[in-house]
């Protein structure tokens, strides 16, 4: 008995292992990652410690106390002992000690001038600028504009510096350049003007696609049933296509069809029309376009999926509806549709979670143009987290963008759990080992 | 059935809602292989001009053929993973008793219907943290997992066909379950295991949002990015004959695989993923 449920485990646990690193986690992790400010500019590990004037320009009218702003601010370089054992260490004595005739005790604002000094050196010459510049680094007092690694060597600095332990906590929080805990993105995401647009686009897609996935895939699937085989098999085939084609190739020939160099303006100019970009020239033609090329995937789904649903109605139904005198749309509207409710209760609530989803054909075709008009939700999440033209892509908005999507995906998941008839799946292991 | 309607008028609709996907097929073919006059539609030479970045990188996208193994290592290792991996654990949900075995059934239906693409920045994350970003291999796990559930869902259906009595039959002789496993039960689900090789094939095939966002790099491209690097980039002249050849070429395999396993797609793609 034991050995068998090693047997179950064993061949369940490749499966496991691969589904829990890049599926589960995945998933737990988007919601972490909806609570932080993660960026490009914090990165993605951890952060440095890094004091810069506009983040002391920031802090000015708020809590840090005028004396450490001035400390910050005016602290530069100054050659004291510290500073001279540090030279003779990385250099000579000699040269500290001329040094130390010459300026001890001289502070100097920039570092220019602090170079100034040890180029008055005569006696132990530092020919090299290079070399200049790294020794005056040797005699800076001032943490602003260096980089700490960790928390400790920045509190140590600040309190080499003179800062107060009372104003030291705020700079530290200031002075973090890497990403922290915060609920930012969720207020963003219901304040966004640009939110609620991409919702309501969402909604205007999934609707107008999902009717046109599903009427579209009916028409196909009754019209062909009535047809030979031949000839229906054909058409099959040519709507068949769309769905099985790489969705890049496909795209490419939609745009061939719509560009102002593709056929469409083509044919126009036949007739004087002047040749212009019928994908995005403007809102609505964008979201015609947007709408056929998702729908006409989505109807080769419902065509096939409707076609082996109607193939089960056993002939001898269709055969008595007619003895009866039914017609053709009798038989469609009584006996065909009635059969196929199932099927279409099952493609529209798929195709509702993957419609709401995917942004494929949405990126290939108008990458959410002409200005924004066809940027769904799925999308802006990409956008915001993966690809802009700022630069600076935010992986915690994107996330909070995608954390939406994941919990409707869930919430859905666990629907499909009830429709689907769990008790028959999950029937007992007739074999008891 | 009997004619109590003339299908003329059908055939007449159908075709004129067809036409253009047949435009589009017809002339990405003839296209590819022949020039036109400026602003013309007919064609009036023939030429390989346009599958000139066969054998010289005129794109500056680096050279098709590496896009091209490396779309058959992507393809291949992800339907061989999902492939190995469902089989057994297929079985050990459909045929196995183990202590919460609902749990993982329950598990598997979820995952199945779950948009696994809203998951794409986590993974972006993840991978950057392993050190896999931009690389076939982080691409090729990623892809290999969101399609496993899939798989593992359409092997347990043909695993469920299998009659029992063929396994008691086993054990009653004395067999191992995981001999009867690989004796007995392997063959039965054959027709199955090689539909649904077939079928991450071509998804891998197909797939570009992840090579686009995982591995954007020329190094660990695939003929998806490669082809799609035609459309996204403004800078690049419009030449709809060099890019519908080298989307032909892209399509190549897809095509040859659809029309020699027309009948076994047909059926596995009802309940299959996208769109």
């Amino acid at each position: 008995m034991p050995r068998f449920n090693a047997l179950g485990f064993g061949f369940l646990a490749p499966a496991m292992i691969v589904v829990t690193l890049f599926f589960l986690a995945p998933v737990i992790l988007t919601v972490f990652f909806a609570f932080t400010n993660m960026s490009t500019s914090t990165g993605i590990t951890g952060g440095e410690y890094l004091l810069t004037q506009s983040d002391l320009r920031g802090l000015k009218s708020s809590e840090l106390s005028d004396s450490t702003y001035e400390t910050l601010e005016n602290s530069g370089y100054l050659i004291d002992e510290a500073g001279l054992a540090r030279l003779a260490e990385t250099r000579d004595q000699a040269t500290a000690d001329e040094l130390a005739r010459l300026h001890a005790g001289a502070q100097f604002d920039s570092r220019r001038d602090m170079e100034r000094a040890l180029k008055d050196l005569r006696d132990n010459r530092i020919r090299s600028t290079r070399d200049r510049k790294a020794l005056a680094e040797l005699f800076k007092t001032s943490v602003m504009d260096d980089r700490f690694q960790t928390r400790d060597e920045f509190v140590t600095a600040l309190s080499a510096a003179g800062v107060p332990d009372a104003d030291q906590k705020i700079l530290v929080k200031e002075a973090y350049t890497g990403w922290v805990w915060t609920t930012e993105n969720m207020k963003l995401l219901f304040s966004l003007d640009s939110s609620w647009r991409y919702a309501m686009n969402t909604l205007f897609y999934v609707v107008l696609t999902l009717s046109f996935n599903v009427g579209f895939g009916l028409f196909l699937a009754i019209s062909t049933f009535y047809l030979p085989p031949t000839i229906a098999n054909t058409f099959r085939t040519i709507w068949f296509l769309p769905r099985i084609l790489p969705p890049v190739l496909y795209v490419l020939m939609w745009y061939w069809l719509t560009w102002d160099t593709g056929i469409i303006s083509s044919f126009m100019s036949l007739f004087g029309m002047a040749p212009r970009n019928w994908m995005l020239d403007t809102a609505t033609n964008a979201w015609i376009v947007v709408i056929l090329i998702n729908g006409f995937v989505g109807a080769s789904l419902g065509m096939i999926l409707f076609s082996s649903a109607i193939k089960t109605i056993p002939a001898s139904m269709l055969y008595a509806s007619e003895v009866d005198g039914a017609n053709r749309w009798q038989q469609i509207r009584y006996i065909i549709l009635p059969q196929l409710r199932w099927p279409i209760l099952f493609t529209s609530s798929y195709q509702t979670l993957s419609l709401l989803t995917s942004f494929e054909y949405i990126l290939l075709a108008t990458d959410g143009g002409p200005g924004g008009a066809t940027e769904v939700w799925a999308l802006a999440a990409y956008h915001t987290a993966l690809n802009n033209y700022g630069g600076n892509l935010q992986y915690g908005l994107g996330a909070a963008y995608a954390l939406v999507l994941v919990v409707i995906g869930i919430v859905t998941s666990f629907l499909y759990l009830r429709f689907f008839n769990f008790k028959d799946l999950v029937a007992k292991p007739r074999i008891e080992q | 059935m009997t004619s109590n309607f003339r299908s003329l008028p059908v055939i007449a609709l159908l075709t004129i809602l067809s036409l253009p996907l047949v435009v589009m097929y017809a002339f990405t073919l003839v296209d590819s292989i022949t020039d036109a006059e400026p602003g013309s539609l007919i064609p009036s030479e023939f030429t390989f001009h346009h599958w000139r970045f066969l054998w010289d990188d005129t794109t500056g996208r680096g050279s098709v053929w590496i896009a091209t193994i490396n779309t058959f290592i992507f393809a291949g290792s992800t339907a061989a993973i999902v492939c190995a991996t469902s089989l057994t654990s297929a079985y050990a949900l459909s045929r196995l008793n183990f202590p919460a075995r609902r749990f993982f059934l329950a598990g598997v239906i979820i995952l199945h219907a779950f948009p696994t693409i809203t998951l794409i920045i986590a993974i972006f994350l993840i991978l950057q943290f392993l050190g896999l970003f931009d690389t076939l291999i982080g691409v090729i796990m990623v892809k290999a997992a969101l399609e496993l559930p899939f798989g593992i869902w359409v092997m347990k259906g043909f695993y469920d066909t299998v009659p029992w009595e063929i396994e008691m039959a086993g054990v009653q002789d004395g067999a191992s379950r995981f001999m009867v496993w690989r004796k007995l039960v392997l063959p039965q689900v054959q027709p199955g295991l090689s539909a649904l090789l077939i079928f991450s094939f071509l998804s891998g095939w197909s797939e570009f949002i992840l090579p686009l966002v995982l591995a954007p790099g020329s190094d660990a491209q695939v003929l998806s990015t490669y082809l799609a690097y035609f459309l996204l980039d403004d800078s690049l002249e419009v030449d709809f004959n060099l890019f519908k050849s080298v989307g032909l070429f892209y399509a190549l395999p897809v095509i040859l695989i659809y029309l020699a396993f027309q009948k076994k797609l047909m059926n596995i793609y009802g309940g299959g993923s996208k769109g």
